[in-house]
């Protein structure tokens, strides 16, 4: 007890020396209700400044400059002289309405969104589940195969997907029989091979921090409902679950975000110029950009693009608010 | 009953393995395949005449080479910066309550959402404006700002993770704070940074998009751009494509694999909550 007291005064004189020396970083534990962070006025914001100085220079700028472009003109004449865009008011946004393009566009990336998350989610959550049941030297392999594919970046894994995929000697049309298919006629059937290169790709994430999650679902919750008689499905749709609730629904959200964007994998299955039947909104701001020279247009459709992304967003940000993540 | 059950799992975890080993060992096996053997009515599975033709294509092209300077440059500069710059931020908001901390932290949360696509426009005027276009620094600059987010993210879990009460018990026990923070702190949020700088590796060794749109000139292209020589508009080369992919896929998945448990650790402490 004395001692304690003792260790606790030398804790004190010990913090008030460092205090005045140092950078740093500690509180709290002593007898005194000290604030759990100190307040030091400066030295934070000077910590934060560099991240805050590149997340500025390169995503907030951006964007507030395709807010500006989206209202303004933006073409040919504003690249090759320094004439000023003219500001339209809301004559790009009353394009948007009007084309019939960037509708097919929105409801493709609509249906290509849904296809592709809930593979994703069904392929990651079931390996997961399947993982905690397999041996442990299976496991591992699983768990090792999964990693790798991981790493192998998404122009890599199209292009494999290509050479598969290919019409005179895939190795696809050959183990499903199928002659010499052509997987692209169809902007269906093209459309799904991208939809397997983004699900192949995003299951290991989905499926590895499943199963990390599922770690830390304590084994005598799991018990007891199995000594009270659950079957194995009632414990998965009960107890696992519910608790796996807030990573699942961070998953499903950081999902939907990527793939409304995917871009790559379509872009390279299709020789970097897609058809219209292939266009993601994405894909579509883009052509309108580069090909169109129509920067303006472009720059209110990627606006549109983000206000649609924005809704999920809140979702999200909400999600993250209840596991007390921004505390 | 059980043992059914049992054989079942078995046989669906090798039916996983299998199908994300298939287009990993298809790429590796095509790219030491003869063009005969490549383009045959019959597709091999197992590679019967290995040939280094196409890998040595790949290895004698100067292009190959330069584009690998350039990513492993623009790869290690990000590294390097991002780890400093995000461990910074994440003292700040794990150690500190300041005004603006919670906005900073949302903000860092939102820009990871905002699509890429949407910003490469302005991006490329951006930097065209400050004298970066077409130049490494820009990709890093980008990139940097890219991996940020999900870099702060994580570290923050792992520095508040780090109990104070360690730190002042080192300097209790005479290490001065720069001491306390070397010898305790470092050590402890190591596995963070390992893992963080593994991501922002691999998102820079992997990015096509951004340094499709920032580069034009071919001796500051990136691997993933070089790559895009094999394909013309008469179609791919597939042979050449297939050795250069895996050449560059090879050093980030042995990566990753090798800091496999400091990943999974990373992301439950971040993802999750640290």
């Amino acid at each position: 007890m004395r001692r304690a007291r003792i260790v606790r005064a030398r804790r004190i004189t010990v913090r008030k020396e460092a205090v005045a020396v140092t950078v740093a970083t500690h509180a709290a534990a002593g007898p005194a209700p000290a604030p759990r962070r100190p307040r030091r006025p400066r030295l934070p914001f000077l910590l934060i400044a560099p991240a805050a100085v590149i997340l500025l220079l390169v995503q907030a700028y951006p964007l507030a400059r395709v807010a500006a472009l989206s209202f303004q003109s933006w073409g040919l004449a504003q690249i090759f002289s320094d004439e000023a865009a003219p500001f339209v008011g809301l004559e790009n946004f009353q394009r948007i309405l009007s084309d019939p393009l960037f509708w097919a566009a929105l409801r493709r990336t609509l249906v290509l969104t849904a296809a592709m998350v809930s593979l994703t989610m069904l392929f990651g959550v079931g390996i997961a589940l399947l993982m905690e049941r397999l041996p442990a030297w299976l496991r591992r392999v699983v768990m090792s195969v999964l990693v790798m594919a991981w790493a192998v970046p998404t122009f890599v894994s199209t292009q494999v997907f290509a050479w598969m995929t290919q019409q005179n000697f895939g190795v696809l049309n050959h183990l499903l029989g199928l002659g010499q298919h052509n997987w692209y006629v169809n902007p269906v059937e093209g459309l799904s091979v991208a939809t397997a290169v983004v699900v192949w790709g995003a299951v290991p994430f989905i499926a590895v921090t499943t199963y990390a999650g599922l770690t830390q679902v304590p084994g005598e919750l799991v018990e007891s409902a199995r000594m009270d008689g659950a079957s194995g499905l009632q414990v998965l749709r009960r107890v696992t679950l519910p608790l796996l609730k807030p990573v699942l629904g961070i998953q499903i959200v950081l999902s939907v975000i990527w793939d409304f964007q995917v871009f790559n994998q379509i872009w390279l299955l299709r020789n970097a110029s897609p058809e219209p039947e292939y266009q993601t909104i994405g894909i579509y701001a883009y052509m309108q950009a580069y090909q169109g020279h129509d920067y303006g247009y472009a720059g209110a459709v990627a606006l549109v693009n983000v206000l649609l992304l924005a809704v999920v967003l809140v979702v999200y940000v909400r999600q993250l608010i209840r596991m007390g993540d921004l505390a | 009953m059980r043992r059914v059950r049992n054989g079942v799992y078995i046989l669906l975890g090798l039916l996983v393995a299998a199908v994300w080993l298939f287009p990993v060992y298809w790429m590796a096996t095509t790219a030491i395949k003869p063009g005969r053997d490549m383009y045959s009515a019959q597709p091999q599975l197992i590679p019967l005449h290995p040939t280094m033709q196409h890998i040595n294509r790949v290895l004698d092209d100067p292009a190959f080479w330069q584009a690998l300077r350039n990513s492993a440059t623009v790869t290690a500069i990000t590294v390097v910066f991002a780890m400093v710059v995000a461990f910074l931020s994440a003292v700040a908001v794990a150690r500190f309550d300041f005004r603006g901390r919670k906005a900073f932290l949302a903000s860092v949360l939102v820009v990871q959402l905002v699509p890429h696509v949407a910003l490469i426009i302005p991006l490329f005027l951006a930097l065209s404006g400050l004298g970066f276009a077409d130049t490494l620094t820009g990709l890093v600059i980008a990139y940097l700002a890219f991996a940020m987010p999900f870099a702060v993210w994580t570290m923050r879990g792992f520095v508040a993770g780090v109990p104070r009460e360690l730190e002042e018990a080192a300097m209790i026990d005479g290490c001065t704070p720069l001491q306390a923070f070397r010898r305790v702190t470092l050590p402890l949020v190591l596995p963070g940074l390992i893992a963080t700088s593994i991501f922002t590796m691999i998102l820079s060794w992997n990015e096509y998009l951004v340094a499709y749109f920032l580069t034009s000139s071919p001796d500051r292209y990136t691997l993933p751009l070089w790559l895009t020589h094999f394909i013309t508009s008469e179609g791919a080369e597939f042979g050449p494509l297939m050795a250069g992919s895996t050449l560059i896929a090879l050093p980030v998945a042995i990566c990753f694999a090798l800091a496999q448990r400091n990943l999974a650790h990373g992301l439950t402490a971040g993802a999750v909550k640290g």
